[in-house]
């Protein structure tokens, strides 16, 4: 037998995966060759060590820790999703308080009969109804853009301390019980 | 139900008491892993958190029929092994790179005996610290957690004919060194 193989022979009989037969040959090689005997001890003593070293105990505020950077998580994305949840409820509130207003642009351009019968006026009274909502939009975004901007932002702003007292009263139950 | 399988079945439906019980139970070998394998005691402490907070995403695809401490050894491996990948430096750290952690399973209260224990654990983590990444996981899960070949094999995603050359070529390895 071969020193080449004889080395992992050696690594699998310290797992103890050698059979009868395998050890038997092994054993046969070593009492011949001094170099792989050499290896053997080496081996065994590698061994002897690793087998004697011990668990690194975890530190006692591990788990703390890690319960704590969970508890953080949970947080940040209940904190997205209300607010995400407000700042589209403001949205969906503003379109609706704006409707009127587009509603009475159409009445005032005249232009819902012009739709139904159709032909070629439509498209030019199509053009000065867009031109119409284009300035519309514009006033609307000087009057309201601050007011809504501030709006968006005091929901959001909302939304994150409604969470942060949640999640205070949640801890607070939980360390109660 | 065993209480570990009940601890599991509740984390999975998202109830954070139940996995701080499987985080109690299984801090100690997931934090040996960790330091065995990246050899400083803060890294490990980091590497150890990053681990639940991992195992905590990914637990509603956790197979029940398959070993918890397998799956969760797993991921630990292949975070640390991801982290020292990272690291881009020679895998032989300088001396006073090697933190030993605070407290070992055998610590006794000889001091001698505490002192010589701490020196043989340098020695370990030097030598653990000079294999490459994969086979230091193959070393450590041979070692400190008595994995057989085809369980290295399935933390690692190796073949078991890989583990059982790994092993051989790493002990060759730090049998010379010592």
């Amino acid at each position: 037998m071969r020193c080449e193989q004889v080395g992992e022979m050696m690594s699998a009989r310290l797992d103890g995966r050698l059979g009868s037969t395998e050890i038997a040959l092994l054993e046969d090689h070593l009492a011949t060759c001094s170099a792989c005997q050499a290896e053997w001890r080496s081996l065994q003593e590698l061994d002897r060590v690793l087998l004697s070293a011990p668990m690194a105990r975890a530190p006692v505020r591990l788990r703390m820790q890690v319960m704590a950077r969970l508890n953080r998580r949970e947080q940040v994305r209940r904190a997205i999703i209300g607010g995400t949840a407000l700042a589209l409820g403001t949205v969906a509130l503003a379109l609706l308080m704006l409707a009127p207003i587009f509603i009475g642009l159409l009445d005032a351009t005249d232009i819902a009969p012009a739709l139904v019968s159709g032909g070629p006026e439509t498209i030019i009274q199509l053009l000065a109804l867009l031109g119409a909502v284009g300035r519309a939009l514009l006033v609307l975004a000087e009057k309201f853009a601050a007011p809504l901007a501030f709006l968006g932002l005091f929901s959001l702003v909302l939304a994150l301390a409604l969470n942060g007292l949640w999640m205070g009263a949640v801890h607070r139950l939980h360390a109660a019980q | 139900m065993t209480n570990e399988a009940e601890w599991i079945q509740l984390a999975q439906e998202g109830d954070q008491v139940a996995f701080g019980r499987l985080v109690m139970a299984y801090q100690t070998p997931v934090y040996n892993l960790a330091y065995r394998m990246l050899g400083n005691a803060a890294e490990a402490e980091e590497a150890a958190q990053e681990t639940f907070l991992r195992v905590y995403t990914h637990l509603r695809s956790y197979d029940r029929q398959r070993s918890f401490r397998s799956w969760l050894l797993s991921i630990a491996s292949h975070y640390c092994i991801d982290r020292l990948r990272r690291r881009r430096i020679t895998w032989l750290p300088l001396e006073d790179e090697i933190a030993v952690p605070t407290r070992l399973a055998s610590d006794s209260p000889n001091p001698e005996a505490v002192v010589m224990r701490r020196e043989q654990e340098e020695r370990i983590q030097q030598l653990l610290a000079a294999l490459s990444p994969t086979d230091r996981a193959a070393i450590t899960l041979r070692y400190w957690y008595d994995c057989s070949y085809e369980e290295i094999a399935e933390a690692l995603d190796l073949t078991v004919s890989a583990v059982k050359s790994r092993l051989h070529r790493a002990r060759r390895a730090l049998a010379q060194m010592m």
